[in-house]
């Protein structure tokens, strides 16, 4: 079971819900049943390039890689934009 | 019935109110905080208001919502096939359908592309005719990507269609949107070294089919304002004759009169700004043979830039001309052009204006 934390603006997308606890296989899995999901990947399902994914505080670079019990996601979306 | 513009910004949808005389306004927002508003507008088949969105982490997608923008429902999955190898990557117009098909509705965006809607917006699926378009490898983009960011429904005959793109150029389909037939017949296309008047590639702004004569369409052009009488078979350029330039953006049109036209020049493609240090409208009441300015209230000392969606025109007696400049003013005249009110000021840049009723 991962909790998934999520920024406001996608709290808000996902009807308020900021924060979620999924039982999957792996990071990507977990991140696709999140009602948010074709906000975080584009039609290819490729995770979008500003969004970075935080695995227990370290930022993922592997989305395959399997969700451990007690694992916390956060999605941080990148330092851009004006 | 009020009046109503729904004000796309690059921080969220705003909405303007007014009760019929148009001359005092109230501003209501942002809605959709987070997301660039291209453009939104009420459908008055239904009253649900729909919205373009972007977001430049999140990507681009629409929202709709029942209850005039108190919620809002995101619509899921928009996308192109694989087999196209195309990304949907900007959301720019949201169109209502025709009025006999009220659960239509059209969204066209980057990169060329064109969805439809069969459920009031919940969902969209993508036009594959303008997607493989026959010409699509001769399309460039401007400098706001390969944008679909005109579409039209002919009020008489829910089969025509009309969609323009910059820089592809106006297409019509006759058939509901199974085929399209480029429509570009007499609009230049100045940047070409070589063929200045090929069968697509032209840099339409705007375009717009008028509301009670619909075999007359307008648009503003990177190279001229034209006229078509003949749904698109032909165009004619309308410059001179009062008009300081042909490079411009955004057009409206007055519902009552077929043979007006509202403009907003610029100095041209390499410097866009309103000409003369001001803020100025050009009207025309003749079908384009001239052009008056219109600056009755409008800023004398102003540098200002009006995007494509940033002018809109209403269907009160006598007509409201609407539009936003990047610098977060909109601007509203209530008499067809005769004076202009400030409706709101220091907004976040204004991508889009659309006047609605509203109750």
């Amino acid at each position: 079971m991962a909790v998934i934390l999520l920024p406001s603006l996608l709290a808000r997308e996902a009807g308020g819900e900021g924060r979620f606890e999924i039982d999957a296989p792996t990071v990507r899995d977990a991140l696709r049943e999140l009602p948010v999901r074709d906000l975080l990947f584009d039609e290819r399902g490729d995770l979008r390039p500003l969004v970075n994914v935080y695995v227990n505080s370290v930022q993922a670079d592997d989305l395959e890689a399997p969700l451990e019990p007690e694992t916390e996601i956060r999605l941080v979306a990148a330092v851009a934009g004006g | 019935m009020g009046a109503a513009v729904l004000v796309g910004t690059r921080k969220g949808l705003f909405v303007l109110t007014s009760d019929e005389t148009r001359r005092s306004w109230s501003v209501e927002g942002p809605h959709l905080t987070g997301w660039e508003v291209f453009h939104a507008m009420r459908d008055p088949r239904t009253g649900a208001v729909h919205a373009a969105t972007n977001n430049w982490v999140y990507g681009a997608t629409a929202h709709r919502s029942g209850d005039l923008g108190e919620t809002w429902e995101r619509a899921e999955g928009i996308g192109l096939p694989e087999e196209s190898g195309l990304t949907w990557e900007k959301s720019w117009h949201v169109e209502p359908g025709h009025a006999d098909e009220p659960e239509t509705l059209w969204l066209g965006g980057t990169p060329g592309a064109l969805f439809r809607s069969g459920d009031g917006g919940s969902s969209w699926e993508p036009v594959q005719s303008v997607i493989e378009h026959p010409t699509r490898e001769k399309w460039n983009p401007g400098a706001g990507g390969l944008c679909c960011h005109s579409i039209q429904v002919d009020p008489s005959d829910p089969q025509r269609l009309y969609i323009a793109i910059s820089a592809a150029g106006a297409f019509r389909s006759d058939d509901g949107g199974e085929s399209w037939a480029p429509k570009n017949t007499g609009v230049a296309a100045d940047f070409f070294p070589d063929d200045n008047f090929p069968e697509v590639g032209q840099c339409v702004h705007k375009l717009l089919v008028h509301p009670a004569k619909p075999e007359r369409l307008w648009q503003q052009n990177h190279c001229g304002v034209y006229r078509s009488d003949d749904r698109g078979d032909t165009w004619e350029r309308l410059e001179g004759n009062g008009l300081p330039s042909g490079f411009g953006f955004p057009i409206a049109l007055d519902p009552a009169d077929p043979d007006a036209a509202f403009v907003v020049p610029e100095e041209g493609a390499e410097n866009r700004v309103t000409p003369d240090g001001r803020l100025g409208v050009y009207r025309t009441r003749d079908g384009g043979a001239s052009w008056e300015l219109l600056e009755n209230g409008l800023p004398q000392q102003a540098w200002q830039s009006v995007m494509r969606e940033g002018m809109s025109f209403d269907r009160l007696d006598p007509v409201g001309i609407y539009l936003g400049t990047q610098s977060g003013s909109v601007w509203v005249s209530p008499d067809a052009g005769g004076e202009w009110i400030e409706a709101a000021a220091y907004l976040p840049t204004v991508l889009s204006v659309e006047a609605a009723e509203w109750p």
